[in-house]
């Protein structure tokens, strides 16, 4: 590994890397524009010029290349007057519409000129007019007044996607990023546009206007909108539900994940974002007779354990079925398997999940839920819910919302009036709500902690990014305190009080997740 | 007038003809390279005559040669730089109008040394007569076996192709005519990696002026010793000087490497047009730094004049005389680079295009006392921190002709 010295400090930097990146790795920033991690150097915002000792001019910190003894100073005057020179040249057809700006808070070129400028605009001819909202794409604006040109976009387009979408047009002062006319960008990845751009230019019309970013918080969390695992950084709105407001969140961006989704994460995932604040569970009930009854979980837990321990008592332990979805956590899998299966001895496990759609080669699998391999490697076997079996059966738990998906909804009806006891464990309402004795609310991943095993066998751990609002309980902890009060191994399950602890019990069970 | 190697046979009727040029001693060059010299011996010759690129770098060609890696599985290409956009240049435009031979004679040697099978000649887009003659001499050359497969019966094949380009001054920077010929948008690469290694169609390119290929004939039939007797140790040959402006005679002068600047003003081209008082040259291209009047005692020659903080580059003279403005000069400079500039990189694109919003605004009577600084501070902070040379090339001639001139600029201001 060459060592270089980036103002003094001696760094390692591996063999290849950039100057940019090796002082990256060593918590140095240098600034810049068009350089990306995830793209070949392009070299044209000129923003990241650093000295290097020997050579004349300033070089590109993005493009030049580590070699043993590089003596590099990235805050020299020399750097810091060209860094000004740079940010002078960008703000002088810069907009000054930042007040009105989405980008505002998290833009390059407002956070660089209040680190490096913080001068007085000498500009004193008028600025050029562009066009202010030129629609690039279904959820895309384009402000080319805004624009730096950093071709981060056409760059994505051309190496990620590969679509070749848009490039540039005309020259020099009135170079401009275009599409082919009437030909928007459409593409399962074109949201990450606005995400790259490193500026206002391009902004999202889905959230567009909606909010000041600075209002937001962002946590990390998993996407479970397929099995890829992408990970995303949710940003919602904390003041909720204080402030009236229909939704807590108002964007999810992609979190940079180089094993999973580099720096991306597809539009499906990206705007598929309503589930978390729309058709939500949010009241614990029992249903007698037609009458609805708001219950505690406590309460619920009591009564359920009764229904499941009179059952076992007369012998009818074989009359209790589960049923199983694979957005549920590892934990939460493993957890019913040890407590129904192996603890109370039932046979009759059942999946039901969203159907499979297309996949799109890329980041977006055919398979539409976070957990199927989790539910594969913790030793569970896909049984689809079957009519036969469904109505033979005393008490069954539902765990997800998705068996009408599997099941038509007429025979479903059936199956189900014959069950004496049906207890619902979902977080979003649906044809099932009617059909069944209690409904419990629970969480979204995204209001949990726990671990995903994604689609390649990569584990995931999160922790809950949004409160949990409903009455109800996450379904590990609804496991748990049914554990408990049947009693059942109760050595095992007393001490697993959080996802953690369950974790560290399914490591030394099942060998795949050491 | 032996001491001329690219003009010399200017005079002769037809010489665009394969026939006549042959008449003239043509094509001897390639027999002698491709019969009886190695291509290592053709690299040793014209590295020992210290030919310098004439489009405007001065990088020594035979050094530029030497950098091709001969041990890659990829195909080389050779690229002739036709495409001759530098304001006052236009040398290329009559040696391939009235010698397209010689420098199709370049062209194989050269490939032959370097062990290139395809050459392209990038022409600029307006040049279209000299296009299409270029174009009847490929054809001729391959009729008569000097292009096409076994040239002269050796084993050596090549295939030379004219490319116009589409009128855009930044093609003329070897990586944006690559990116240009290879079909995209007239952008320069950044570098590393060079043409050298990485150039068109991701393979190994040499990229010649015309001027730099045209002197390859002379310099394998007479020998390099002979060349760099023409010019300078460092230097060698003749340059051919194109002289426009306030002069009698305006046109191309060749002339030994070295010669004075008043000498190429005052005896070649004629002295000044109607006896009028010099003020200014320009004396390699308009992207080289201004001279006052003062300063045309100066030795023509790459380093004379880098020494002088000018450049020889395209070896183009603009002279100037007292009557003109210098606010039109610096008018006309800061116009051409801020409608030239390609937009990649930020201080070009943006600052050629304020400098020349300030600069219309003083022509417009409505300069303000800062504004001569402001130009100077706009033009540093492009110097030396642009992707590609054009920022230089802007940066430089403005920073000059506001120094050098800043007296008479003021005068312009309407306070004064």
């Amino acid at each position: 590994m060459p060592k270089i010295f980036i103002d003094d400090r001696g760094v390692e930097a591996a063999q290849g890397l950039t100057v940019l990146q090796a002082a990256d790795s060593a918590g140095i920033a240098i600034p810049h524009f068009c350089y990306h991690p995830a793209f070949a150097p392009e070299g044209s915002c000129r923003m990241c010029l650093v000295e290097i000792e020997g050579l004349p001019k300033l070089e590109l910190a993005c493009s030049t290349i580590v070699r043993e003894g590089l003596k590099v100073r990235t805050t020299s005057p020399k750097v810091v007057e060209a860094r000004k020179g740079v940010l002078e040249f960008l703000l002088a057809e810069h907009p000054l519409d930042c007040p009105i700006c989405d980008k505002a808070g998290e833009c390059k070129l407002q956070d660089y000129f209040e680190e490096y400028g913080l001068f007085k605009s000498q500009f004193k001819e008028a600025k050029e007019k562009r066009e202010k909202k030129f629609r690039l794409g279904r959820n895309l604006i384009l402000d080319r007044e805004r624009c730096i040109l950093c071709t981060r976009c056409v760059r994505f387009l051309n190496e990620i996607t590969k679509t070749e979408d848009a490039g540039i047009l005309s020259r020099g002062i009135h170079s401009e990023v275009g599409i082919f006319e009437s030909e928007l960008i459409d593409n399962n990845y074109s949201g990450n546009l606005a995400q790259i751009c490193p500026v206002g230019a391009i902004t999202d019309s889905d959230f567009r206007f909606k909010t000041r970013v600075w209002f937001l918080e962002s946590k990390k969390s998993v996407c479970p909108l397929c099995s890829r695992g992408c990970n995303i950084t949710i940003d919602s709105h904390p003041g909720f539900p204080r402030i009236p407001r229909s939704r807590r969140v108002y964007r999810i961006r992609a979190c940079q994940n180089p094993d999973i989704n580099s720096h991306w994460i597809c539009d499906h995932g990206r705007y598929g974002y309503a589930y978390l604040d729309e058709g939500r569970q949010d009241k614990l009930v029992w249903k007698r007779g037609g009458r609805e009854t708001g219950l505690n979980w406590d309460k619920a837990v009591r009564i359920l354990t009764e229904k499941v321990r009179s059952l076992v008592e007369r012998g009818k332990g074989s009359r209790i079925g589960v049923v199983l979805n694979t957005n549920l956590t590892n934990e939460e899998i493993f957890l019913a398997d040890r407590l129904f299966r192996k603890g109370l001895g039932i046979e009759k496990f059942f999946v039901a999940d969203p159907p499979p759609e297309k996949g799109d080669g890329f980041l977006l699998t055919a398979d539409r839920t976070a957990n199927s391999r989790g539910l594969q490697e913790v030793g569970l076997t896909f049984h689809a819910p079957d009519l036969k079996a469904l109505s033979e059966l005393d008490l069954l738990f539902i765990f997800g919302h998705y068996l009408p998906t599997a099941i038509n909804p007429a025979d479903l009806r059936r199956a189900l009036e014959k069950i004496e006891t049906t207890a619902l464990f979902a977080s979003h309402k649906s044809a099932l709500d009617g059909l069944v004795d209690f409904v419990v609310p629970v969480p979204v991943i995204a209001e949990k902690s726990g671990s995903l095993t994604n689609i390649d066998g990569r584990v995931q751990s999160f922790i809950a990014a949004l409160d949990f609002g409903g009455d109800g309980v996450p379904e590990w902890r609804g496991l748990l305190d049914l554990a408990k009060e049947l009693k059942v191994e109760h050595r095992y399950f007393w001490p697993l009080t959080s996802p953690e602890a369950v974790f560290r019990v399914l490591q030394e069970e099942v060998p795949f997740f050491k | 007038m032996d001491e001329k190697i690219l003009t010399q046979h200017f005079g002769v009727e037809g010489l665009f003809r394969l026939e006549v040029y042959r008449g003239q001693g043509g094509y001897k060059a390639v027999e002698k390279a491709l019969k009886q010299m190695t291509p290592a011996a053709v690299l040793d010759e014209v590295k020992k005559a210290s030919l310098r690129g004439r489009g405007g770098a001065g990088f020594p060609a035979g050094m530029k040669w030497g950098f091709v890696p001969q041990d890659v599985p990829k195909p080389r290409y050779l690229c002739v730089n036709a495409d001759e956009g530098e304001p006052g240049t236009f040398k290329d435009r009559y040696l391939m109008n009235h010698n397209p031979h010689l420098l199709l004679e370049g062209t194989i040697i050269a490939s032959y040394a370097v062990g290139i099978r395809s050459a392209f000649i990038y022409i600029r887009g307006e040049y279209e007569a000299i296009a299409l003659r270029l174009e009847a001499a490929i054809a001729e050359a391959h009729r008569n076996g000097y292009l096409g497969e076994k040239i002269l019966g050796t084993g050596f094949d090549l295939d030379v192709v004219v490319h116009r380009g589409a009128g855009a001054y930044i093609c003329g920077e070897e990586t944006a005519l690559l990116e240009s010929l290879e079909g995209k948008r007239g952008h320069p690469r950044l570098k590393p990696p060079f043409p050298a290694s990485v150039g068109l169609f991701q393979c190994p390119t040499v990229i010649n002026n015309v001027e730099t290929l045209s002197n390859i004939p002379y310099i394998i039939q007479e020998g390099a010793e002979s060349f760099l007797k023409k010019g300078l140790p460092r230097d060698g040959g003749t340059r051919v000087f194109g002289v426009s402006g306030m002069v009698r005679r305006p046109g191309i002068y060749e002339l030994p490497l070295g010669t004075k600047l008043r000498t190429i003003i005052f005896d070649h081209a004629g002295g000044m047009k109607d006896d009028r008082e010099l003020k200014a040259v320009i004396p390699g291209g308009m992207s080289a730094p201004i001279l006052t009047a003062d300063e045309i005692d100066l030795p023509m020659d790459f380093d004379s004049l880098a020494e002088a903080g000018s450049m020889l580059g395209s070896a183009a003279v603009i002279v100037i005389d007292k009557e003109t403005s210098i606010l039109d000069v610096l008018r006309a400079v800061a116009k051409f680079y801020s409608h030239e500039s390609c937009g990649q990189c930020t201080p070009c694109r943006i600052g050629t295009a304020w400098i020349n919003k300030i600069v219309k605004r003083l022509a417009g009577g409505e300069g303000e006392p800062d504004d001569i600084d402001a130009i100077i501070r706009l033009a540093a902070n492009i110097k030396g921190k642009t992707l590609c040379p054009l920022g230089d090339a802007a940066a430089l001639p403005l920073l000059s002709i506001c120094q050098k001139f800043r007296h008479e600029l003021e005068g312009y201001l309407p306070h004064a």
